[in-house]
């Protein structure tokens, strides 16, 4: 078997006092092939977007503690690497998009002046830079995109400011992408159209995706394989199909259990009983 | 084309909407810009030197032979700022060939000066007979001593003239140029420190921001005026004008690094921080490219009052006796020789205490118009 893209080990990120932490991530490991998408679910505050960050050490530290554990990237531990080196793998290797498309959009420049700015970050031997961005926003499906190029980020919707995230992310030609509830701040059909687009991305490119997600409605038909984190902690993984029919772990019940169905009648939302997982 | 953008216009485009709405403001900003136009051409409208001299058949511009290598520069640089602002478009299309050639031009012009210092004239070709001569319409130098002493404002001496003879109008006009020229290179020194350290201790936070912090404290602990009255005496032997400038720009930086470590705070906890952090850019980066541009508009409004501040700051420097040497004229020194004699020479004090209060005003009006303009809670309009 070749080397996994990513290879999670014992990984252990913890906040506040060093005696009696927070611990945001407890010893989780998991692995990514190249190409493979995979999801991490898990309500707020179960450590999956501290995790998200940490891939890149992004999470300044301090405040957070690496405290055990290794990231390798491409048989590289991100947690060994100098700063120099670190930079030169955000965005070329590994690339984000966040939560708040309209919030990670810096507000007063041109969406085209930002989308330069992350390929002459990691491309500089690509000549037309002009049409390299024009390529980028056609790729993420907006319209007329070279009339696009000297809009601001408050003209936009905010799924248009998300296809332009993701313009961003892919302009580097980066080998992981990470979508840290890239849907969370979209409305429902807004949604889908996105989540429709990073699926077209994963069919045309051998871009691996991490999705971190709370919702499993978005899992289904995404993911190759999930993961489920609870308090900080890896509960369940395994192919989605048999995550989804058949969850072993009665978190992961109860986190399918509350994503609301349309059409069918329910007196009361399910919510999760934490008292029943231990 | 899009109906969902619900305007097109840039950030700069509606803060001069707002801007301009401000009657005070804007008006502000005409005697602002009047201001800096009569100081730049001071020594075109007032000088005993005559714009043209025709004598013998020989034409002549005797004005020239009386700048000073300073106003060799300011009559040059000036230019060559907005001929490259003109064509900045193409400057940055062949950034080599126009760095080369605005090099090339201040190195002529530097040799030129460095080969004809001695050219500065000093004698007085105001009343020399000629067939024809065209006065600046103040004719008279600004360090000349005139017959007529402690004349009051008449149409031979439009302000009045001092216990030399000195005549007042010509000394106002060659004094804008000081007060007008410290205000903005003390409050551009000030400026950068303000925003190196600010930046630092907002953007860096931990140990550099609270080193920064008491920095500033123990800075602002200071009387600011006896403070740089202290400095300037430390080094009296160098009170020529660059060094009132230093003096004062190196006391009066703790509001500006105060307002940019607040912006900085702000700013760098936002999410467009953290993307540019994921997309591989670094600090400087980050903060010159992503942070700075954001907190314009709060450090242009200090930047605005700051300058008053320091015009004011170097008429009391002057009125005190501290301000610039003796010859060169500045609004300050001229209120300062009024004290004496204000019992009948009020136009002593009356014209340079109203050119300040004009130039200060105007100012303080610009920058609440642009306070006003950066201030998104009134953006309702």
């Amino acid at each position: 078997m070749t080397m996994p893209l990513l290879q999670v080990e014992n990984l252990g990120i913890h906040f506040g006092p060093t005696v009696d932490p927070v611990k945001a991530v407890d010893g989780i490991s998991f692995s990514m092939q190249a190409g493979e998408t995979l999801a991490v679910v898990g309500e707020s505050g179960s450590g999956k977007s501290v995790t998200a960050l940490a891939l890149t050490r992004l999470l300044a530290s301090p405040p957070a503690r690496y405290v055990s554990g290794s990231i390798a990237f491409e048989g590289r531990d991100v947690l060994q690497l100098r700063e120099g080196e670190l930079r030169s793998l955000r965005g070329k290797q590994i690339a984000y998009i966040f939560q708040e498309p309209g919030s990670s959009l810096n507000p007063v420049f041109t969406i085209g002046y930002q989308i330069r700015e992350a390929i002459e970050l990691h491309r500089p031997e690509v000549r037309d830079v002009t049409a390299e961005i024009v390529h980028a926003l056609d790729t993420v499906g907006i319209r007329n995109p070279a009339s696009r190029l000297g809009d601001y980020p408050h003209q936009l919707s905010g799924g248009m400011q998300q296809r332009v995230m993701i313009a961003m992310a892919l302009a580097c030609q980066p080998k992981l992408l990470v979508a840290d509830e890239p849907t969370t701040a979209l409305d429902v059909t807004i949604q889908k159209q996105i989540m429709d687009l990073l699926k077209d991305l994963k069919r045309t490119s051998n871009m691996s995706i991490l999705l971190i997600t709370h919702n499993f409605g978005l899992v289904a038909g995404f993911a190759d394989r999930v993961v489920v984190m609870f308090r900080g902690k890896i509960v369940e993984t395994g192919p989605t199909a048999q995550v989804l029919q058949n969850p072993q772990h009665p978190y992961t019940k109860a986190l399918i259990e509350c994503v609301p169905k349309l059409g069918q009648k329910q007196h009361r939302l399910k919510v999760i009983d934490y008292a029943g997982i231990q | 084309m899009n109906s969902i953008s619900l305007s097109q216009e840039t950030y700069t485009q509606r803060l001069w909407r707002h801007f301009h709405a401000d009657k005070f403001a804007l008006n502000g900003l005409r005697i602002v810009i009047l201001l800096f136009i009569v100081a730049a051409l001071a020594p075109f409208l007032a000088n005993s030197h005559a714009l043209i001299r025709v004598a013998d058949g020989h034409v002549s511009f005797p004005i020239f032979l009386s700048l000073e290598p300073i106003e060799w520069r300011f009559l040059l640089y000036v230019p060559l700022a907005g001929l490259v602002y003109f064509f900045r478009h193409r400057f940055i299309a062949h950034p080599g060939i126009f760095i080369l050639a605005v090099i090339g031009f201040i190195a002529a012009v530097e040799i030129f000066l460095a080969l004809t210092h001695p050219i500065n004239d000093p004698t007085n070709d105001r009343d020399r007979p000629a067939s024809f001569k065209l006065l600046p319409p103040i004719p008279y130098s600004p360090i000349e001593s005139t017959p007529d002493q402690f004349s009051p404002p008449t149409w031979k001496h439009l302000c009045g003239t001092d216990s030399t003879g000195r005549d007042i109008a010509a000394r106002m006009l060659h004094g804008a140029r000081t007060s007008l020229s410290i205000g903005f290179v003390a409050q551009s020194i000030a400026l950068t420190i303000g925003i190196a350290l600010g930046g630092l201790a907002g953007y860096y936070r931990s140990w550099l921001d609270i080193g920064i912090c008491r920095f500033i404290e123990v800075m602002d602990c200071f009387p600011p005026l006896l403070f740089i009255l202290v400095a300037i005496s430390l080094f009296e032997s160098q009170n020529n004008m660059f060094y009132i400038m230093a003096v004062i720009g190196l006391t009066s930086w703790t509001g500006v690094a105060r307002l940019v470590r607040g912006e900085f705070l702000r700013l760098s906890s936002l999410p467009f921080t953290l993307a540019a952090k994921a997309i591989g850019a670094n600090d400087f980066r980050i903060i010159v490219r992503h942070l700075l541009p954001n907190a314009l508009g709060p450090i242009l409004v200090a930047g605005t009052f700051g300058v008053a501040s320091a015009i004011l700051i170097e008429s009391s420097l002057s009125f005190l006796g501290f301000g610039m040497q003796a010859p060169t004229p500045s609004w300050g020194d001229i209120l300062s020789d009024a004290r004496r004699y204000i019992d009948f020479a009020w136009w002593l004090a009356f014209f340079p205490g109203l050119a300040i209060l004009i130039t200060i005003m105007s100012y303080n009006f610009v920058g609440e118009g642009l306070r006003d303009a950066v201030d998104p809670r009134l953006k309702m309009k």
